[in-house]
C-alpha cells in the first residue's frame, strides 16, 4: 500500500526525515518495502499573465501570446495547447529551464519557431511533473501573481514539490492501518506527537435526507451499516491540483472531483465510498440484498460480473446498482452531467465480502479494506467529510442530515491488560504510564482498576484487537522490539535430547553413498497424472491409487509422487543429455498413495519416507590401467548390501518376485527379516527409451520410514571374543542346472554347518560348453573356525555334510577337490 | 705478501670449475659419491672453499659471487641426481619403474550431498547443540492441523498469506502450506516441556519462476514451557544466527504478524551487495499465541512459549549466492559436484 509522506503531514507534525520515517514505520510493524521520491520539475517556472493571444501567422495549430511575468514588457511565447486565452494565469518555463515530461527531460531555450521569437513556454501539468495529465495547459488561480515563482504558488496550494511515496506491506491484522491516518496514528504513537484528525460536522441520522433516500438492509448479517447522503447540484469536472497529485502520489488516476473525493477520502480514513448519480437511483431507494440466482451486473469497468447467489447487492427501486463492497454499476455512475450525488459509506461484512472477491477475480481498493475489516463506527464521518469536500470542490450543497440503516451495530469490547503479564510474555517490563501513554495515543480507552490492571475499550477501527495478548502486542511494537533485553546465558533442558533413529540413520547415508559416488537429488514431489500412474504400481512402494490434487496450477504437477523413480529418471536424463556418463543419484522424498484405512496422520492418505539409489552407465569415469564397463544390477545390489549392513538393518535377504511388471525385469524383494523393506530391479527398456535414456537403469526403492523401524540403531553391541586359533577355509566349486539360485544354495550351506563355518561366498560363477548348456559352476568360498584349533578331519567331515546336502537338495555335482589355506590369526 | 683476493679471482675459479663439473664421467656409483665429494664435500669440496671466501671479496661484489656460485653448485646437484636415477633405472625391471606423477585410480568419483541438505543439516545441527531434538509429520495435512489449530480464522485474509494446494475428493484435505502442523501434533501428543525442531517440505499452489517454487523446505521451531519470554526467543534466534552467518552477522527484530504467533517477529540480516546492500527476512518467529496452546490443551496462564520458522532454500540461496531457485530442483551434476 502506498502512502505519501507530504499527504501524511496533513495529520501529524513529526519530527522524523524521510529514511528515519522509513525506518521507525518498518520498526514498529509497518514494514516499508520501497521509498520512491517524486518531485516536480518547478526551477525557472514563473506566474505567467496572458495578455494577448494571435494568430502565428505562418502555422495554423500555433498561437502567439504576450505574457506578463511581472518583468514590465511583456514576452512572446509561441503556443500549441488550443485552449490558451487571453486573462489566463499559467505557468511559464522561463529560457534554461529544464522540464521533466515522460518522454524525457527538455531544457527550454529562447528561439524561433516558423519565424516568430519564443521566449519560454506555456506547461501542462506533466511537463512540470506534477501529474500524468497532458490534456490541456495547467490553469493557475486568477489571483495568482504574475513573475512569483511556480514554486511559492504550489506551496500556498497544498501541493508538494519533492515527496517520499512508502509503499507499506500492510500483515493482515492492521486494517486500521491501509490509510494515512492510521500511519499517522502509528506515528503519533512512536513520536508522542498529537494526531490531527480533519475538522468534519457529522449529521446526524434522520433529516431531510432520510426523507428524500430510503435505505433499508435486507442481510444485516452481511451489510451491519449503510449510511447515504446527498450533495446536490454539484458540478462534475477536474480536480484541484492538490488532489490529482495526491492520487497520483499513491497510483491512482483522476477520474473527476466527485469521484477523486471519494478515493481521496478512502486513503485518508480508510473507508471506502462510492458515489452514485442519484438521479439514476430508481425510486430513490437503497435495498441492500444478497443476488438471486443467475442475477449479473455489468461493473463500472464495463464488463459484466455473474453474480453467485448470496453476493450482496447494492439495488435501487428496481435493479442492482452495485456489487457491494467491491465495485458500482455502469448503470449509475457518475459522469460529467451528474448534478446530485448519492455517497455510499457502508459497512460490508470482511468473510462475505472476502468470499464474493474470490467468486468474482476481482479485487478492489475496497474490497481490500472491506475484507480486512473497516471501522465499525467510520461510516458517518467518512461520509460527510466527502460531502463537504464535494460542496467545497464541486460546489455542491449537502442536504442535511443522513440515511442510515444500522441495523447490527457492533460492540466495541472492552479487553484486561495486567502490568505484571507484559513482563511475563516480552521478558522486560514496561513503565504503567508509558502503557498508559502508548495504547491512549493508539485510540484505546484506559481505567486503571488499580490493582496492576486495566480495562481497556477497543477503538471500532481495531477489529483484531480482543485479547489481553493483542495489547501487549500493542505495546511491544510501540516500545519497539530493540529494548527486549538479551539474556547473558539460557536455561538447559533437564534431560539432554534423544537424536532419532531416522536422523542417525541418514548421517550414515549420505557418507556411505556420497563415497560410493552418488550423488543426492531433490526432485518435485509433483508429477504429471500420466506420470504418477505408470509409476503407481504395488510392485512398487505403492500399494493404492495415486493422490490427485484440486487447483494444480499447472497440467504437469497435479499428482503426489508414489515413488522417487519418475524424479530420478527425469535427472538421468537431463544429465545424459548435458554429456554425462556416470550416473549415479539417490534422493530421500517421501511417496503418496491413497488408502481405504490404517493411514496415520490423515484418514485416506498414506504416506511414507522413502529412500531410492540408481545407477546407469560406467561406476567411474575412464581411467588408464582399469577396464571400462557398465554397471550392472550386482554393482547396485553390492552398494545397497553394504549400505544395509552399515546401517545395522539384520537378516537381509532378497527374492525374486514372481509379479511382472511392464515397468522392470527382474525384479526383487528386500527383506529384513521377514519384513519387506525395498525392492531392486532393472528398469524396462521401453520406459528408459521413453526418456531418451540410452543405457540401462537398475534402481532399489527402500520404505525409508520401516527401514529406521527395522535398523539395530539402539542395540547395544556386545563385545564377541576373536579367535586366537587359526581359520581354515576351504573352496569348492560345483555344477548345478542353471535354475538353482545361489541364495538358496548357501542357505543351504548355512543350515548344513552351522557351528564351525563362520562365512561362506560366492567367487566365482561360470558358464560354459564344457559343463552343459543348462548347466552353471558356482565356487564357493568357505570359512572355519572356533575357539581351539581345527582338526583337518573336522574340517573335511563338516565339507562332506555341506557337498551332501548341495547334492541331494539342489542336484549339485562336484567340479574338483576341495582346496584349502589356512588363515593364521 | 699476497694480492687481496678479488672477484677476479673467483669468477675465473668458478668458471673452471664449471669445466671440470660438465667434464666428470659419472658411470657408477663409487664415481657419482667421489664428484659429490670432490664439488660440495663439506670440507674440501672445491665448491664450498669458493663459498667460503666470499667474505674476503670487497662488499660491492659479494652479491654477484654469491649468485655465480650458487649456480655452480645448482649444477653439481643436477648432474648428481641424473646420474643416481640412471643408475636406479639400469638395477631396476621396467615393471619396477613407475611414474609416480600419473594420476591415482579412483574408481569412482566422489558423489555429493546436496546443498540443501548441507543447509538443513546445519540449521538443525544448530539447534540440537541449543537442546532442541528434532520432530516430523506428514506432508499431506488437514485444515484443522495446517490452519484452524493455528489460530488462522475460516474466510480470513491471513489464509491468503499461503497460496493452498488442495487434494481431490477431499474438502479440507491439503498439502501443508508450512511446517507449522508438526507443532500440534507434537504438543498433542507430549506434555510440556516442548524444545523441539521440525523440518521438512512444504507446499504452495505458485507458478514456477527462478524466485518461487511450488514446494520448499522449512526448519520449524517450538519451544513450550513455564516462564518462556520473548527475550528467550530473540536469544534463541541471535544464537543461531550468529552461529550460522558468523559471530559479527547483523540483525534487525521486526514486529511482523502470524496468526499463531504473537507478539510476532521477522528476523532480517544486512546483507553487503556491491554498491550498498539491503535487508534480508531469513526467518518469521513470535510468542505462540494463547489460542494455540488452548487448541491442543495447554494452559496459556501456566505455560507460554516461542515458535520460528525458516526457509531452507532462501538461506541456502544466500549463503552459496544462488539466485534462480530452479537450480536446486534441475540436479545438474556440473551444480551438485560443487557441493
Amino acid at each position: 500500500m502506498k502512502i505519501s509522506s507530504h499527504w501524511l503531514r496533513d495529520y501529524i507534525d513529526h519530527p522524523l526525515g524521510s529514511a528515519e520515517l522509513s525506518h521507525a514505520l518498518t520498526m514498529c510493524g509497518l514494514e516499508v518495502e520501497c521509498e520512491l521520491v517524486q518531485s516536480a520539475a518547478v526551477e525557472g517556472v514563473r506566474i505567467g499573465h496572458i495578455l494577448r493571444v494571435v494568430h502565428h501567422p505562418n502555422a495554423e495549430r500555433l498561437t502567439l501570446c504576450q505574457v506578463d511575468l511581472g518583468e514590465g514588457a511583456p514576452v512572446q511565447i509561441v503556443c500549441g495547447a488550443p485552449d490558451v486565452a487571453a486573462g489566463l494565469k499559467v505557468a511559464v518555463a522561463t529560457a534554461g529551464t529544464t522540464l521533466r515530461p515522460p518522454g524525457g527531460p527538455v531544457r527550454i531555450r529562447r528561439s524561433r519557431i516558423r519565424g516568430e521569437v519564443s521566449t519560454g513556454m506555456i506547461c501542462a501539468e506533466d511537463e512540470l511533473g506534477l501529474t500524468d495529465d497532458h490534456s490541456s495547459i495547467l490553469v493557475l488561480d486568477p489571483d495568482a501573481e504574475p513573475g512569483e515563482p511556480f514554486a511559492d504558488y504550489l506551496c500556498r496550494a497544498g501541493a508538494s514539490i519533492q515527496e517520499t511515496i512508502l509503499d507499506i506491506a500492510i500483515t493482515p491484522n492492521r486494517p486500521d492501518a491501509t490509510c494515512h491516518i492510521g500511519v499517522a496514528r502509528d506515528i503519533s504513537a512512536l513520536c508522542n506527537v498529537p494526531l490531527r484528525k480533519p475538522g468534519v460536522k457529522v449529521p446526524r441520522a434522520g433529516g431531510e435526507t432520510a426523507k428524500r433516500l430510503k435505505v433499508s438492509i435486507e442481510c444485516p448479517e452481511k451489510c451491519r451499516r449503510y449510511a447515504g447522503m446527498l450533495v446536490e447540484g454539484v458540478t462534475v469536472g477536474d480536480s484541484p491540483l492538490w488532489l490529482k497529485q495526491r492520487l497520483r502520489a499513491i497510483g491512482l488516476r483522476s477520474a473527476n472531483n466527485v469521484v477523486d473525493i471519494t478515493n481521496f477520502v478512502l486513503h485518508e480514513c480508510g473507508q471506502p465510498l462510492h458515489a452514485f448519480d442519484f438521479d439514476k437511483i430508481a425510486d430513490s431507494t437503497v435495498i441492500v440484498r444478497e443476488a438471486f440466482p443467475g442475477e449479473s451486473l455489468i461493473t463500472l469497468d464495463g464488463k459484466t460480473r455473474a453474480l453467485e447467489p448470496g453476493t450482496v447487492l447494492v439495488c435501487d427501486g428496481r435493479r442492482p446498482v452495485a456489487i457491494g463492497g467491491i465495485m458500482g454499476g455502469l448503470n449509475s455512475e457518475v459522469t460529467g452531467s451528474t448534478t446530485n450525488v448519492l455517497i455510499e459509506s457502508a459497512f460490508f461484512d470482511p468473510s462475505s465480502v472476502r468470499q464474493s472477491v474470490r467468486a468474482l477475480g476481482l479485487g478492489t481498493d475496497a474490497s481490500y479494506r472491506f475484507e480486512r475489516g473497516v471501522d465499525a463506527d467510520g461510516q458517518a464521518w467518512a461520509a460527510a467529510r466527502a460531502a463537504a469536500l464535494m460542496a467545497s470542490l464541486a460546489g455542491g450543497t449537502v442536504v442535511e442530515g443522513m440515511a442510515d440503516a444500522h441495523p447490527n451495530p457492533i460492540v466495541a469490547p472492552t479487553v484486561t491488560l495486567r502490568h505484571a503479564r507484559i513482563a511475563r510474555i516480552l521478558g522486560t517490563s514496561v513503565a504503567p504510564a508509558e502503557v498508559e501513554r502508548i495504547l491512549t495515543a493508539l485510540g484505546f480507552a484506559l481505567t486503571d482498576t488499580g490493582s496492576g490492571s486495566w480495562q481497556c475499550r477497543v477503538p471500532s477501527y481495531r477489529p483484531d484487537v480482543t485479547k489481553e495478548i493483542d495489547l501487549i502486542e500493542e505495546v511491544a511494537r510501540i516500545n519497539g522490539l530493540d529494548s527486549i533485553p538479551m539474556p547473558h546465558a539460557t536455561r538447559l533442558p533437564g534431560t539432554v535430547p534423544e537424536s532419532r533413529p531416522d536422523d542417525l540413520l541418514r548421517a550414515k547415508v549420505y557418507g556411505l553413498l556420497s563415497g560410493r559416488g552418488y550423488r543426492e537429488v531433490y526432485t518435485n514431489s509433483l508429477l504429471s497424472e500420466t506420470d504418477a500412474v505408470q509409476f503407481c504400481l504395488p510392485a512398487l512402494a505403492a500399494k493404492g491409487p495415486v493422490v490427485k490434487t484440486a487447483n494444480a496450477v499447472s497440467r504437469s504437477m497435479t499428482t503426489l509422487r508414489p515413488s522417487l523413480l519418475p524424479g530420478v529418471l527425469q535427472v538421468m536424463s537431463h544429465n545424459q543429455n548435458h554429456g554425462q556418463e556416470v550416473l549415479r543419484f539417490y534422493e530421500f522424498g517421501h511417496v503418496f498413495h491413497r488408502v481405504a484405512e490404517g493411514a496415520p496422520y490423515v484418514p485416506g492418505f498414506s504416506e511414507h519416507a522413502a529412500l531410492i539409489i540408481a545407477v546407469s552407465g560406467p561406476p567411474g569415469p575412464p581411467e588408464w590401467g582399469a577396464k571400462t564397463r557398465q554397471a550392472d544390477i550386482f554393482d547396485l545390489k553390492g552398494d545397497v548390501e553394504t549400505l544395509l549392513e552399515a546401517l545395522n538393518v539384520f537378516g537381509i535377504r532378497t527374492e525374486p518376485s514372481p509379479e511382472s511388471t511392464p515397468l522392470m525385469h527382474n525384479f526383487a524383494v528386500i527383506y529384513s527379516d521377514d519384513v519387506e523393506i525395498g525392492r531392486i530391479a532393472a528398469l524396462d527398456e521401453a520406459v528408459t527409451a521413453a526418456r531418451d535414456i540410452r543405457l540401462p537403469v537398475f534402481f532399489a526403492e527402500l520404505n525409508w520410514s520401516r527401514l529406521v523401524r527395522h535398523a539395530g540403531v539402539h542395540t547395544t553391541r556386545r563385545y564377541r571374543p576373536i579367535s586366537r586359533h587359526p581359520a581354515v577355509t576351504r573352496d569348492i566349486s560345483v555344477v548345478v542346472d542353471h535354475t538353482v539360485s545361489a541364495g538358496q544354495m548357501m542357505d543351504t550351506i548355512r543350515a548344513t554347518e552351522q557351528k564351525l563355518l563362520q562365512s561362506v561366498s560366492v567367487f566365482d560363477l561360470y558358464t560354459g560348453k564344457e559343463i552343459g548348456e543348462t548347466k552353471k559352476s558356482l565356487a564357493f568360498s568357505l570359512r572355519f573356525g572356533a575357539q581351539r584349533t581345527l582338526r583337518d578331519v573336522e574340517v573335511d567331515t563338516a565339507i562332506q555334510v555341506i557337498i551332501g546336502a548341495l547334492q541331494t537338495r539342489h542336484g549339485a555335482k562336484l567340479r574338483g577337490p576341495a582346496t584349502t589355506h589356512k588363515v593364521i590369526p | 705478501m699476497e694480492d687481496p683476493y678479488t672477484a677476479q679471482h673467483l669468477l675465473v675459479e668458478a668458471e673452471a670449475l664449471r669445466r671440470d663439473v660438465e667434464d666428470a664421467k659419472l658411470g657408477s656409483e663409487a664415481a657419482a659419491e667421489a664428484f659429490r665429494i670432490r664439488f660440495l664435500g663439506q670440507r674440501s669440496g672445491s665448491v664450498t672453499t669458493l663459498f667460503k671466501r666470499i667474505p674476503e671479496l670487497p662488499p660491492s661484489a659479494r652479491r654477484q659471487a654469491g649468485i655465480t656460485l650458487n649456480s655452480l653448485r645448482k649444477r653439481v646437484q643436477e648432474r648428481l641426481l641424473a646420474a643416481r636415477s640412471s643408475l636406479e633405472a639400469r638395477r631396476t625391471s621396467p615393471e619396477q619403474r613407475i611414474d609416480l606423477t600419473l594420476p591415482g585410480r579412483r574408481q569412482r568419483e566422489a558423489g555429493s550431498v546436496h546443498p540443501l541438505t548441507h543447509v538443513l543439516r546445519s540449521i538443525t545441527g544448530i539447534f540440537e547443540r541449543l537442546g532442541f531434538s528434532i520432530e516430523d509429520g506428514p506432508e499431506i495435512e488437514d485444515d484443522w492441523h495446517n490452519f484452524t489449530a493455528l489460530n488462522f480464522p475460516p474466510d480470513h485474509p491471513a489464509r491468503d498469506m499461503q497460496d493452498t494446494l488442495f487434494l481431490e475428493a477431499s474438502g479440507d484435505v491439503m498439502l501443508r502450506t508450512h511446517t507449522s502442523p508438526v507443532q500440534i501434533r507434537s504438543m498433542l501428543t507430549g506434555k510440556p516441556p516442548f524444545r523441539i525442531i521440525a523440518p521438512g517440505r512444504v507446499y504452495r499452489n505458485e507458478t514456477i519462476t527462478y524466485k518461487s517454487y511450488c514446494l520448499f523446505h522449512q526448519v520449524e521451531g517450538l519451544v513450550v514451557d513455564e516462564d518462556i519470554t520473548m527475550a528467550d526467543l530473540k536469544h534463541a534466534l541471535y544464537m543461531f544466527a550468529g552461529a550460522f552467518f558468523g559471530s559479527d552477522v547483523r540483525l534487525r527484530f521486526r514486529p511482523s504478524y502470524f496468526p499463531f504467533t504473537e507478539p510476532s517477529a521477522e528476523l532480517d540480516v544486512w546483507w553487503d551487495l556491491s554498491g550498498g546492500g539491503r535487508w534480508m527476512e531469513i526467518l518469521g518467529s513470535g510468542m505462540v499465541h494463547p489460542n494455540v496452546l488452548e487448541s491442543v490443551g495447554i494452559d496459556p496462564e501456566r505455560y507460554s512459549g516461542y515458535a520460528f520458522g525458516m526457509g531452507v532454500e532462501r538461506l541456502a540461496m544466500l549463503q552459496y549466492g544462488i539466485e534462480d531457485i530452479r537450480i536446486l530442483y534441475e540436479n545438474d551434476i556440473r551444480f551438485l559436484s560443487q557441493f
